[in-house]
């Protein structure tokens, strides 16, 4: 078990910031979601035993965050959202430093932060002040300092927020990297629906203070309807025509047509305009939902 | 090339107790630091009173010897003390590391001036608080750093000097027996060091929490430190105010006042004038001390710059009070991340 609250509660005066949270994650890749003020940073500082909750218990890695709050830190690695880098102070310094925060060894710490600049992509750059770094290098230094002690878990809050789509995709694909061929959990905080999904495996979704949904993505991204994604060879506006010719209701989303099937009827009907219009048929699947309905789903059931 | 390529090693080295995380603060606080040209040339300077030291003590060690080549330096003593000088060591060793404090404690100030404001002030600046409080560390272990920074530098200026020249005495008086006669010393000027680190570091500390602008936490640290000297000093002048608490009111007059204390340096000076006042001194009927020209409102104390018409434990509530002070603003200050954006 990567992490698990029974209970939790926690205050700030009458603001009730977490509610009675229970939640129980595997390790892998886990994506936090929830909309401003949901909790999501709350549930973060108490899972690294920042603040004292008000009731309840928990435990990340097997270890309690009421007493073991120093060994849950040294095994977590924690990328903050705001940029928290002093300057003149090199690259390949400034992740020493955070290893010898850890309990490295000087000489230990300047050569893994060496090793895991190289793995980041700052290699070229491990010597320039950390000021003349841009947001992407700067995302990605803040990444190697939260790894350079060899965390078992891995949290960011975040990550890609004001970044460049360029920056944003070697975070995620450094993050996928260390999800899904290191070895190492995530805990992956992020407004970004779409960077959720192409990092995570698993997802919780929070709303005022409380859990609303949680799973496996895949699972939680069920079949909508009797609704099917088509996608034809050539002409889809021409096939869109057929189908709506034949009494179905047809959307276009992209280059797929979102073609919802009545009762009593089958597929063979869209085999059947295809062959009727001339059209290959290249793709046929039953339409799930994305990852965003799953989100709202949750968050319009919470507020009904 | 993807950025991932060069692969990622997991470490199984081994790590530090928990006890010595706040060394790697201070251990990179001093690096900065001495980067720093005005912290250099501070700390040279902050030598020169401990080179004076040095030197003195090394003269008297041959004054001891009964090498009248440097007599001629030692005129300003009472003739009974230069007549036997090893009976006078204890006073005389007092008295000049008592100067030597003196001296460094205004190095001190300046030392701490320059290496204390970005302290605390800079991290908060630049949001850096994540940075310390979401590793394996306590605010304990994050003061401890940011002290140890501020003790590295004045032990620098403070403790190790005094060590050395007390070392250096010791090789110049060709004799053991001065260890027994200063065994006071050593002590005296390591728990001052102590003083001086707790109670103008953690202030410090303090002042550069309460700004993310360093050149502020400066100036505030400069103008309470020149404040407080220059309302002492019109609150206990004897032609004014005379007012008997006025000193307390001075940092520097209150670790002054401790010092003295630890080093006996009041009784020593009084030991040297009593000797000086049976015999004639070799100018005249001049007395020792009169050429420091102290002004005291008690007359019988006239002349001893040692000697303060309040008790000592005054100025150490002061002290202790300035350190409560601090630590509540800095606690107050530097709360854990759900107090930080």
């Amino acid at each position: 078990m990567l992490f698990e609250l029974k209970g939790v509660t926690k205050s700030y005066g009458k603001i009730k910031a977490l509610r009675d949270l229970n939640v129980s994650m595997p390790e892998g890749a886990i994506g936090l979601l929830g909309p401003n003020g949901a909790g999501k940073t709350t549930m973060i500082r108490t899972l690294l035993g920042l603040i004292s909750i008000d009731a309840g218990e928990g435990e990340v890695l097997g270890m309690n965050i009421r007493s073991r709050r120093l060994d849950i830190r040294q095994a977590v690695g924690f990328v903050p959202e705001d940029e928290c880098l002093f300057p003149s102070v090199e690259g390949v310094e400034f992740v020493a430093y955070s290893g010898e925060l850890g309990g490295m060894r000087t000489k230990d710490a300047m050569q893994r932060a060496h090793e895991v600049l190289d793995y980041v992509g700052l290699g070229e750059a491990r010597y320039r002040k950390v000021e003349s770094y841009s947001t992407g290098m700067k995302q990605r230094l803040k990444i190697a300092s939260a790894i350079v002690h060899d965390p078992r878990m891995l949290i960011l809050d975040e990550p890609t927020n004001g970044m460049d789509p360029a920056g944003r995709i070697e975070v995620l694909e450094l993050a996928r990297d260390l999800a899904h061929r290191k070895g190492m959990s995530l805990l992956f905080s992020s407004h970004l629906l779409p960077d959720v999904e192409a990092v995570c495996d698993h997802v919780m979704v929070l709303g005022g203070g409380k859990l609303l949904a949680s799973g496996v993505i895949e699972d939680l991204k069920r079949t909508v309807g009797r609704q099917f994604e088509v996608r034809v060879k050539t002409d889809a506006n021409r096939f869109a025509g057929q189908l709506a010719g034949a009494g179905l209701s047809v959307q276009s989303k992209d280059d797929v047509l979102l073609v919802d099937l009545p009762e009593g009827r089958e597929t063979s009907v869209l085999w059947e305009a295809a062959r009727a219009s001339g059209e290959q048929i290249r793709l046929l699947r039953p339409r799930q939902s994305s990852l965003e309905e799953v989100f709202l789903d949750a968050i319009s059931s919470d507020r009904a | 090339m993807p950025i991932f390529d060069q692969g990622y090693q997991h470490w199984d080295g081994t790590l530090s107790g928990h006890a010595w995380r706040w060394l790697a603060i201070s251990h990179r606080g001093v690096r900065t630091q001495l980067k720093n040209r005005w912290t250099r040339m501070a700390l040279l300077l902050a030598w020169l009173p401990a080179l004076a030291l040095g030197m003195f003590l090394a003269l008297w060690g041959l004054l001891e010897q009964k090498t009248d080549d440097w007599k001629g330096l030692f005129t300003f003593l009472p003739a009974v003390v230069l007549l036997d000088p090893k009976a006078f060591r204890a006073e005389i060793w007092s008295l000049a590391f008592s100067w030597f404090l003196i001296a460094e404690t205004y190095a001190a100030m300046i030392l701490v001036v320059i290496v204390g404001p970005n302290l605390i002030s800079q991290d908060l600046r630049f949001n850096a608080m994540p940075l310390y409080l979401s590793r394996p560390l306590t605010r304990f272990d994050y003061f401890a750093g940011k002290l140890g920074t501020i003790a590295a530098f004045l032990a620098a200026v403070i403790l190790i000097p005094a060590v050395l020249t007390y070392v250096l005495g010791v090789g110049f008086s060709l004799s053991f027996k001065v260890i027994a006669d200063t065994y006071r010393i050593v002590p005296a000027c390591l728990a001052y060091g102590a003083v001086v680190v707790l109670v103008a570091g953690l202030f410090m500390l303090a002042i550069s929490s309460l700004s993310k602008n360093s050149r502020y936490v400066a100036a505030i640290w400069i103008g309470l430190w020149l404040v407080g000297s220059t309302a002492a000093g019109v609150l206990a002048d004897p032609n004014t105010l005379a007012i008997k608490w006025g000193p307390i009111v001075s940092l520097t007059n209150n670790l002054r006042r401790v010092q003295e204390v630890l080093l006996g340096t009041g009784e020593a000076f009084e030991s040297i004038r009593e000797a000086g006042e049976q015999a004639m001194s070799p100018f005249g009927r001049r007395s020792f001390g009169r050429s420091f020209g102290r002004r005291h409102a008690d007359p019988a104390m006239k002349y001893n710059p040692f000697a303060q018409d309040y008790p000592w434990q005054w100025s150490a509530y002061v002290l202790s009070g300035l350190v409560v002070l601090s630590l509540c603003i800095l606690t107050t200050r530097v709360k854990s991340l759900d107090r930080l954006r």
